[in-house]
């Protein structure tokens, strides 16, 4: 199995040294191969959205390294980091995920025509990306003439359709009502297990979390323990993850 | 405990409030300027010698104005108070703050900062009245002596007017926040998109407001004689025309670009049209003012400008530049200090009956005059020599030509004798010299002072003097000299201040955009596509409406044939300047809307 990305011995401090410092991560190890499913859990404050701002290159670690595909995020310059994540990341979020001022097609367009993708070969790359994730009726319409589920599905679709090397996504389902989330969650199960398409998510929620193949706990800045769901169900996993939270608390 | 909270908000957003103070500030000062020449009785009494109904009327007309672009520019630097500090607003009342505690907190800063920006403009405004009457009194050689930057009942104009404009506002502002919801204080406004799929309808407004410019612009070519027809005409076709044209045909324009997707799937083109689209809509009501305001502006620096040409138009009747018939040591003395080019005297013999010449001197010297005549609809003239026969036939054009070059009250009938006769002839012997000089422009203040002199001499040379050059000279440079500095000073203010209302329009939307920007660097565009972008969006806002400005300018020029004779000399003069003016605006609006947008607390910093 080919490696992804590696976190080596990652820590953040925030706040300027000599002012008040608060140490948000403290020595975070893990990898993700090709393929897999990774969850990442962790109660409020306990670093995930810290951990995944580093991972997709928005903040820098004060310590330690990131390699994604076996590039080590540090070594580059702004160009570079913006052309890094232009090409091998994609990013679903809680909200604020699409640009009101253009329609679902356009906005799924952009990651491609900032790649300098042919303008030819753009419409075909979309349509295919939206009959995968069932929008092709809505592409004309604009983000506030569709659902919260549908908008997170486009979300979904402009994140994956420059094919990132990796798929991060921060609590996406935090917006959506019960049904449209386990729309999204299904549809994200599928592209990892049809598609192969590696995917890390950030999530405080255990129905969420039980989609993935592993399940790594964040606390106090720190990789805890991880849980593999192997041969399990997707309910069997969810069931031994409750009992695992009561027991922790 | 509220007031402390309010007071700290202002440090927080010191930046943004310096933007809004001093864009204030010079509103004011501009305002201020402005009403200094408007209400000044001894400038425009001595510095605009004219009918002063005439004066007035103009006069008055840009105090209007003046007035009306001042309050357009007031709401929206009002509006963009409201949406810098609603947030803070909002919070604390969320936080539990009365909400008539917080309509009584955003008043009193309305207020305070409306005062504040007064005072201070009217203060500067003293400075700024003196040196911009000093270097345009000296760039453009006018004879402006009666102007006094300080004027008692402009400060107390300017204040009444602000004061009471900051009053509306700060209860507008007051009404507002404590009328919205406190959760949409709390999010920025996330608009959506305009969304009309309506493009037949569309089309037919972009067509009709095509057309109606077109016919606004041809009326303005109509004949002087149906003023009354064509400014009313000209008013609702342009004002509507340039409205429809906003609101559809660009963005029609803009939707045509979006769809041709070998143009738009390149970086983030797509993002720019879409905020442009965006955008054009929200603004069609402030880009059509605006292009009419900048057409407003260019035209009166033109015009302005323009009122020189009559100096020429002045100086083109007469063929001579002066005529001496002193032998005074005090003519004689002034007159060598001329650059002459030409010279020729004539002498006579004047008894009780009549005037005797030597035909002689005019057959070898004739005397050459300027007869106007009609060219293309302008007033043209030509030199012609007058008839050596006619000049002593009484009624002849040679003959009243000739009469006008003599000093007498009552004319005498003119005699042309040979060279003998006249050494017979008795009677006072004297002499009229023509002369041409080499540059009249530099040496008409000795002109002027040779001619006055005779004057002083004999109160016969006032027949003289009634068609002297210079006099006409210096009346049209005293009469055009007023108006081309009210045309600048117009002229200024409306640039500046339509300048600044596009500004702060384009900044009171750049809170909400910041998040898009926010999206599109995490999504991996470099910062340089973003700060092209953001180049791009805020260029084609500016340029459209100054686009349609000038073509408004360059047709409605047409209407001032009948009193300037050529409206469109130098127009690369007020253009430039004006040019000037607006790129640096554009470049202001670029970076503070760049400061605002592209600034983010935790990410965007680390990524430089
Ligand atoms: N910009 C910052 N400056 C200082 N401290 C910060 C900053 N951002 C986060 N923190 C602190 O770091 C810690 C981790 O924050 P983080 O946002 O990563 O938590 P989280 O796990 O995403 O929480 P949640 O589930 O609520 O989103 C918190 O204690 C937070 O207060
Ligand atoms: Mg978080």
């Amino acid at each position: 199995m080919t490696e992804i990305l590696r976190v080596e011995q990652v820590t953040k401090t925030y706040g300027k040294r000599g002012e008040k410092q608060y140490q948000a991560l403290k020595g975070i190890n893990f990898t993700v191969n090709s393929g897999e499913y990774v969850a990442i859990m962790g109660a409020s404050g306990s670093g995930k959205t810290t951990l995944l701002n580093i991972l997709s290159t928005l903040d820098k670690p004060t310590s330690g390294h990131v390699f994604i595909n076996h590039e080590d995020n540090s070594t580059l310059n702004a160009n570079q980091l913006a052309d890094f994540r232009s090409k091998q990341i994609g990013f679903i979020f809680q909200d604020f995920n699409l640009l009101e001022n253009l329609t679902n097609r356009e906005n799924i367009a952009l990651p491609l025509s900032l790649r300098g993708i042919s303008t030819k070969r753009i419409d075909p790359l979309i349509d295919r990306i939206a009959g995968r994730l069932g929008i092709e009726q809505i592409l004309a319409k604009y983000p506030a003439e569709v659902s919260g589920g549908q908008k997170q599905r486009v979300a979904a679709a402009r994140a994956l359709v420059h094919e990132p090397a990796i798929l991060l996504a921060d609590e996406p389902t935090g917006a959506l009502d019960s049904k449209s989330a386990r729309e999204l969650l299904d549809t994200m199960e599928d592209l990892n297990q049809n598609d192969g398409i590696t995917t890390l998510m950030v999530t405080h929620d255990p129905f969420a979390a039980s989609f993935a193949s592993r399940i790594l706990f964040i606390k106090d800045g720190k990789i805890g323990k991880q849980m593999l769901k192997n041969e399990l169900s997707r309910q069997e996993f969810y069931h031994l993850l409750i009992d695992h939270l009561d027991t922790d608390e | 405990m509220i007031w402390k909270l309010s007071l700290t908000g202002i440090k927080n957003r010191f930046k943004d409030y310096t933007v809004l103070f001093s864009g204030l500030v010079v509103a004011n000062m501009i305002f201020y300027m402005f009403l200094t020449i408007a209400i000044n009785p001894a400038f425009i009494k001595n510095d605009i010698q004219t009918s002063t109904s005439y004066v007035q009327f103009t006069f008055g007309f840009g105090i209007v104005l003046l007035v009306i672009i001042s309050m357009i520019y007031l709401v929206y630097a009002n509006s963009f108070l409201l949406s810098m500090r609603k947030h803070d607003y909002g919070m604390y009342m969320m936080l539990g703050a009365k909400s008539s505690k917080i309509g009584v907190l955003i008043f009193l800063e309305t207020l305070i900062t409306g005062i504040l920006a007064t005072s201070a403009g009217i203060i500067l405004g003293f400075g700024l009245t003196t040196v911009v009457a000093k270097l345009l009194i000296d760039k453009l050689g006018l004879t402006v002596t009666h102007f006094s930057p300080i004027l008692p009942n402009a400060v107390l104009w300017t204040l009444i007017f602000f004061t009471l404009m900051f009053l509306f506002g700060a209860l507008k502002n007051a009404r507002k926040l404590v009328r919205t919801p406190v959760i949409s204080l709390l999010k920025d406004e996330q608009k959506p998109a305009e969304m009309s799929h309506k493009t037949g309808l569309r089309s037919v407004e972009a067509i009709a407001g095509l057309v109606l410019l077109a016919i606004g612009y041809y009326t303005l070519s109509l004949p002087a004689a149906m003023i009354l027809i064509i400014i009313p005409v000209a008013l609702v076709t342009i004002v509507a025309g340039s409205y429809f044209t906003f609101n559809s045909f660009f963005s029609a324009l803009i939707g045509f670009l979006l769809k041709r997707k070998d143009f738009s799937y390149r970086g983030i083109r797509v993002f720019t049209l879409g905020q442009l689209k965006f955008r054009i809509h929200d603004y069609t009501k402030i880009l059509t003012i605006i292009s009419l305001l900048f057409a407003l502006a260019l035209g009166a620096i033109t015009v302005g400008l323009n009122f020189s040409t009559l100096k020429d138009q002045a100086t083109a009747s007469t063929y001579y530049d002066t005529t001496i018939v002193s032998s005074s040591s005090a003519v004689q003395e002034a007159k060598k200090q001329l650059h002459i080019k030409h010279e020729q005297t004539y002498h006579y013999k004047e008894n009780k009956k009549y005037l005797y010449f030597k035909r002689a001197e005019f057959s070898t010297n004739p005397v050459k005059n300027n007869e106007f005549y009609v060219k293309n609809d302008t007033p043209a003239y030509k030199t012609v020599n007058l008839k050596i026969a006619d000049l002593a036939k009484q009624g002849t054009t040679a003959n009243n030509a000739l009469n006008s070059m003599l000093p007498a009250k009552h004319h005498k009938p003119i005699r042309l004798v040979s060279q003998q006769k006249w050494a017979g002839l008795k009677g006072d012997k004297q002499f009229v010299t023509l002369l041409t000089v080499k540059n009249f422009q530099q040496d008409y203040p000795i002109l002027l002072k040779i001619e006055k002199q005779q004057l002083e001499e004999s109160k016969n040379y006032a027949n003289v003097y009634q068609s002297s050059k210079a006099g006409a000279y210096q009346l049209v440079m005293n009469f055009s000299s007023g108006f081309e500095f009210m045309g600048f000073f117009l002229g200024f203010a409306f640039l500046t201040m339509l300048a600044s209302t596009l500004m702060f329009k384009i900044l009171t939307g750049a809170a909400s955009d910041k998040i898009r920007y926010q999206m599109l660097f995490e999504m991996g565009t470099r910062m340089s596509v973003l700060r092209n972008s953001i180049k791009n969006e805020i260029g084609i806002l500016f340029i459209l409406p100054g686009i349609l400005g000038v073509i408004d300018v360059l047709f409605g020029l047409q209407m001032f044939r009948v009193f300037l004779p050529a409206p469109y000399h130098n127009l690369w003069i007020p253009f430039t300047i004006f040019i000037i003016l607006y790129v640096l605006y554009y470049l202001i609006t670029v970076k503070l809307y760049e400061k605002i947008v592209l600034k983010s607390d935790t990410v965007l910093n680390k990524g430089e």
